[in-house]
């Protein structure tokens, strides 16, 4: 079989964009005075306009894709249910679109000349996908050269007026404080910023996924998770230096490769939220140990409930997590009153797993508390204190204080079986 | 029972013919008495009050004059000595200021984290009982993070560190804009310490402060306090670039306090080998110590302050146990150091032998007696160390007691020189190249450059050029901007040259091995080098490994009777001549040099006796400097190659003290090297370069006055009562030689004047 049939065969698992013809019909490339700005030429060829203020411009470019359009394992298009499926959804979680429409999310990346968070690195492109009717429209925002960031800003900030639903990679403690950093520095000269409100991706991506995957880059979560491959893709980390070169050597082409990679990389936000509002919400297919984390995600959020449910669906359909969602089960069920299912629980899980000293210090606390049933506590008690000594332990101090807790536990349990015998 | 005697009591036994006789000078600085004034009516009620209840119903005199310089808008620097009440003279504008305009914010930099810590606590209490809502915080590397925020937003009062603002504030001011919007004062305390490489860089940071407040409008007074120098308000103006008010009408009460100059007995009169002043000082020391009398003993080096602590620690071993006796130095980690502190204020610790580290104003109470091993170099130090003795009302003494080193020699028989002198200047070159390119990165970075744009006084048109050609900076119209990914103040380290410091790891313990302590990397070639002994806490460890691209020193604890002294081998190759003069007897220049600098061998040296014992060579890279230097070049056709050596390090031995000396630095910042044939020409010359990279400006102001420091190492050799040189002057040489004369020889051949001496 040829290379080229290998390929098309294999198209729909790669990234191709559908190149529409720019939506700005009218493209203005020259300033004020009728002057074209530099590379007007190739900005138009690219699709790309200018965008003035006062003596300034920023380059401003958009670019859309037809709503149906396959990226990765999901089209475009998902997002709608997904956001649906929320409203369905009684729980607080960092993901719910309560609400919402699809079209209120803003996916949104930005491009900086560095990783460090300080004064000197500006943020050279911002840019941002958004579901408008039947197609999902991509706007991008270039910086032609250090100190044109008023216009840059005032384009943002005039055009993009809401940024209530931000969608972003680590957008909570990277882009967005970034943003904030430039905006302080010209904050007299452009409008001030919006309240703004966020999803950030990367929270959930390392709650579900940060044992299975090697590392929770989007990159790796994408091509991982998503089944988007990317070919020919400008890794971020060259960004910076392609822009210095770019600013010293004014050759545009330079940053053909990191406009593509901003515009794949906010595509690739909405299937990303696609994907784990499907995990979360139980709409489309996750795995036992995805079902697991989304259920200790709702634990930790204190929506007992949801998580209960999901711990329920690993011990029906798991195979490897079932301990850990017994045990998890068996303490939610005690702060909630079902004391009795956790009992239950407990001693199953003894049965189960004969290392596990846990189940047996809470039965041996359930009978001396609350059945104060103080032979049986002490039964317990001495099983969990034999099956702790068989582990081994890191540090020493910690082991210590758990041999002197268990030594408390015993005595004060013996003194009460003598007491009331 | 043996009766503890009272400080009078010692002070008696310090009169008796034994020790009288090497007390070579006795000076008593009568008490003097306050100068007070009432509380201004201007001053804030709540503050008055506050005021009152800690007992204050009136001001010093200094205090009212720096509370009017504020009010009036000025910047200004108030000379303190220790125990003046110099607190009150920046905490009374900064808190009016705040109780008057709650949005008032007040920036303090102290030269370390403990001070600031101490500051906190002071402030905290006055504010408290102002009953005001003013919030004071200190924010440095150990402020947690959710506690950081706060501080940005809603800091009144932000008290941190030189380099604190240089690597976490500045670069990120975006995230301090109520701070800069509003910044009334800045407070820069114990501004003596901000000299040399360290104060230089710190006046470009504050460059940069002054830069990015003008950027958000606001345009801060600077109030300085430094202890007695000789040029503080020169200094203040070279830091801040402000015109200042100088202060130094000193209201405050002081002790009686008895000044006395020691001087060991000679042992070897031929050699004039006076008896070593480290153990000396544990004599005396012992003296107070066992009399339950609060002393510090000061040191000059690391090494000295250990070998004082084990003598020290013995003697007390029974009657108090070794923890009474504390060592105090760079090296030890700061909880190590606090705890110190604290031990000192409370009186757990009744003794400590310290470095320089405590002449900075850490808080350690009130001590009757101060002893100092050998002069510390500069008349300014000296007052401070002499300054931690008697800091409140009491009697109290000091003793100095000199070494055998030509300058100690000099000192203790010249006190005019000590007693009369004015202290020294504190130097400082911000405009140092090197150190200007740093901060200029770091300032493009914070925001970019105009062109035309000047930083502090400074042209800098041809540096941002540069580095436009670096491809640091990217020019676009007419402004400059940061073009790099990296974020500059990370590599740039605002207190030394090679910032990285090696880490002293004890592995006596297998089971636990851990970090004890650090050191530069230029002191760890003669401290940390394998074999070496360490001593640390008064604890001796043997050097293992040393690991010097790791940066890393294995040590195992020993218990030996000898320690370590190492030999370090310099290299000079002239880069660049900016000055020249030459006569028909020598040529004197100045200009760039690289110093190639290499630890050859060590010695061991037995407690005690100091014999030498043993040695063996050290295997280390080695290390380079680029610096200023000055040289002097001559032409010699009368001496013997190795007689030629033999004056060269004579006269090199004397300069080494008499240049310190002459520009009035400490003897640590200029170095001298004699060479019989130097790379460059061929010719015995005597090198004199500055110890940090770049230069500040000392060797340059030796250049000017070759003739004037020959004149005075002259007179030095002359006056010594040795036959044929000594340690006190042109050191020792091994047998037939006579270094005294040949000296004298060779500077009557350079000055081209005719020898009177045979």
């Amino acid at each position: 079989m040829s290379i080229k049939n290998k390929l098309n065969r294999l198209k729909k698992h790669m990234v191709n964009p559908v190149f529409d013809p720019p939506v700005e019909s009218k493209r203005n490339l020259e300033d004020s005075t009728g002057e074209r700005i530099q590379h007007a030429d190739y900005w138009e060829k690219f699709g790309a306009s200018a965008y003035f203020f006062e003596d300034d411009y920023c380059i401003v470019r958009k670019v859309k894709y037809s709503i149906d359009t396959q990226w990765g394992r999901y089209q475009f298009s998902d997002v709608l249910n997904a956001v649906s499926n929320w409203q369905d959804v009684d729980a607080d979680h960092p993901l719910h679109a309560k609400n919402l429409d699809a079209a209120d999310l803003l996916f949104f990346d930005t491009e900086t000349t560095g990783l460090s968070g300080g004064a000197g690195n500006t943020i050279f492109m911002l840019g941002m996908s958004q579901i408008k009717g039947d197609h999902v429209l991509v706007h991008q925002f270039f910086l032609p050269g250090p100190g044109s960031e008023v216009a840059l800003y005032h384009y943002f900030l005039n055009h993009v007026k809401e940024l209530r639903n931000l969608v972003t990679y680590n957008g909570k403690s990277f882009d967005w404080p970034q943003v904030k950093t430039r905006h302080t520095l010209i904050r007299d000269f452009v409008p001030s910023l919006p309240e703004f409100g966020h999803f950030d991706l990367l929270h959930g991506a390392r709650r579900l996924w940060k044992d299975t995957l090697p590392a929770v880059k989007l990159s790796v979560v994408e091509k991982e998770m998503l089944g988007v491959n990317r070919i020919h893709d400008t890794p971020g980390y060259l960004a910076p230096m392609l822009y210095f070169q770019y600013c010293n050597e004014g050759d545009p082409t330079l940053l053909e490769g990191v406009f593509q990679h901003n515009e794949w990389d906010v595509l690739s936000l909405i299937t990303l939220y696609t994907h784990m509002s499907g995990i979360v919400t139980g709409n489309g297919f996750r795995t036992e140990r995805e079902t697991y984390e989304s259920a200790r995600w709702f634990e930790a959020l204190n929506q007992k409930e949801h998580a209960m449910a999901l711990y329920q669906e690993v011990l029906q359909t798991g195979t490897s997590l079932t301990s850990q969602s017994k045990k998890s089960l068996a303490a939610l069920y005690k702060k909630s009153d079902g004391l009795e299912v956790s009992v239950r629980y407990w001693l199953e899980l003894l049965d189960e797993n004969d290392l596990d000293e846990e189940p047996a210090i809470e039965l041996s606390k359930y009978y001396e508390h609350i059945q104060k049933d103080y032979e049986k506590a002490l039964y317990f008690a001495v099983m969990a204190y034999s099956r702790w000594k068989e582990k081994k332990r890191l540090t020493k101090r910690k082991e210590e204080q758990e041999k002197q807790a268990f030594a408390r536990r015993i005595e004060r349990l013996e003194q009460r079986v003598i007491q009331y015998s | 029972m043996f009766r503890k005697k009272s400080i009078q009591q010692v002070m008696d036994v310090l009169r008796e013919p034994e020790l009288a006789n090497q007390i070579v000078h006795w000076k008593t600085i009568e008490p003097r008495e306050a100068v007070s004034v009432p509380l201004p009516d201007s001053l804030h009620p709540n503050i008055q009050s506050a005021l009152l209840k800690r007992g204050i119903s009136s001001l010093y005199i200094h205090q009212l004059s720096a509370y009017e310089a504020a009010l009036r808008g000025e910047s200004f620097v108030a000379v303190t000595p220790t125990a003046s009440g110099k607190t009150l003279c920046y905490n009374l504008p900064v808190l009016q200021e705040v109780a008057n305009n709650p949005e008032a914010r007040a920036l303090y930099l102290f030269p370390t984290k403990a001070l600031a810590q101490d500051q906190k606590s002071e402030m905290n209490e006055l504010i408290d009982e102002m009953g005001l809502d003013i919030k004071s915080y200190t924010y440095d590397g150990d402020t947690p993070a959710n506690i950081r925020q706060v501080v940005r937003k809603a800091g009144n009062i932000v008290m941190t560190n030189p380099d604190m603002l240089h690597a976490a504030v500045l670069p990120h001011h975006t995230k301090w804009v109520s701070l800069f919007e509003n910044l009334k004062y800045v407070v820069v305390d114990e501004l003596h310490t901000y000299r040399g490489v360290f104060g230089s860089h710190v006046a470009n940071v504050i460059r940069r402060l002054k830069r990015i407040c003008n950027f958000y409008g606001s345009d801060p007074i600077f109030i300085c306090t430094s202890a007695t120098i000789a040029n503080p308000k020169e200094l203040a103006e070279q830091l801040t670039g402000n015109p200042m008010t100088l202060i130094n009408n000193n209201g405050a009460p002081a002790g009686r306090k008895h000044f006395l100059f020691y001087n060991p007995p000679v042992v070897n009169k031929p050699l004039n080998v006076r008896r070593s002043a480290t153990l000396e000082a544990r004599n005396l020391a012992k003296l107070f110590l066992e009399n339950h009398i609060q002393t510090i003993v000061f040191a000059r080096s690391r090494v000295r302050v250990e070998i004082l602590l084990t003598y020290l620690q013995e003697l007390v071993k029974k009657e108090f146990g070794t923890k009474s006796i504390q060592g105090y130095r760079g090296g030890y980690l700061p909880k190590q150091r606090r705890a110190i502190e604290k031990g000192l204020r409370n009186g757990d610790i009744l003794g400590v032998v310290s470095t320089n580290a405590l002449e900075l104003g850490v808080d350690i109470g009130q001590l009757h007696a101060c002893i100092l091993t050998g002069y510390p170099g500069s008349i300014a130090s000296a007052w401070q160390q002499a300054g931690r003795a008697g800091r409140r009302q009491d009697e109290s003494v000091v003793i100095m007691v000199a070494s055998s080193s030509p300058l100690d020699q000099y000192v203790i028989q010249n006190p005019d020189y000590f007693f009369e002198r004015s202290p020294e200047s504190a130097r400082m070159n911000p405009d140092n190249l090197i150190i200007l390119v740093d901060h200029l990165k770091c300032a493009s970075y914070e925001l970019p450059f105009q062109e035309k744009e000047k930083f502090g006084d400074q042209e800098i048109e041809d540096v941002l050029e540069f580095l436009v050609d670096e491809q640091v900076l990217h020019k676009r119209g007419k402004h400059f901007y940061w073009m790099n990914d990296s974020f500059p103040a990370h590599n740039i380290s605002l207190r030394s040259a090679s910032q990285e410091n090696v880490v002293i790891i004890d592995q006596s313990n297998v089971a636990d091995v851990k970090v004890i302590g650090e050191m530069d990397r230029f002191s760890s070639m003669t401290l940390l080098h394998e074999e070496g002994i360490y001593l640390h806490q008064g604890t001796q460890y043997q050097v293992e490994k040393l690991d010097y691209e790791e940066k890393k020193a294995f040590v195992r604890e020993v218990d030996v009777d000898y320690f370590t002294d190492a030999n370090l081998a310099v290299s000079l190759n002239v880069l660049e001549v900016d000055k020249e003069t030459s006569h028909e007897q020598n040529a004197k220049a100045y200009g760039d040099v690289m110093v190639v600098a290499k630890a050859t061998i060590f010695k061991k040296i037995k407690f005690e006796t100091h014999d030498n014992i043993g040695s063996g060579p050290i295997h280390l890279p080695e290390e380079e400097l680029h610096t200023s230097a000055t040289w002097l070049t001559f032409e010699n056709n009368e001496l013997s190659d190795e007689k030629l050596e033999a004056g060269l390090l004579g006269i090199a031995h004397v300069l080494r003290h008499v240049a310190p000396l002459f520009v009035m630095c400490d003897a640590n910042d200029l170095h001298v090297v004699p060479q019989v044939k130097a790379v460059h020409n061929q010719q015995p010359t005597i090198f004199i370069y500055d110890r940090y990279p770049g230069g500040i400006g000392l060797s340059e102001k030796v250049y000017g006055s070759w003739d004037t420091v020959l004149d005075q190492a002259l007179a030095m050799i002359q006056k010594c009562p040795c036959e044929s040189g000594c340690p006190s002057c042109t050191g020792t040489l091994e047998e037939g030689n006579n270094s005294k004369n040949l000296a004298i020889k060779l500077i009557f051949q350079i000055k081209g004047a005719t020898e009177h001496v045979d």
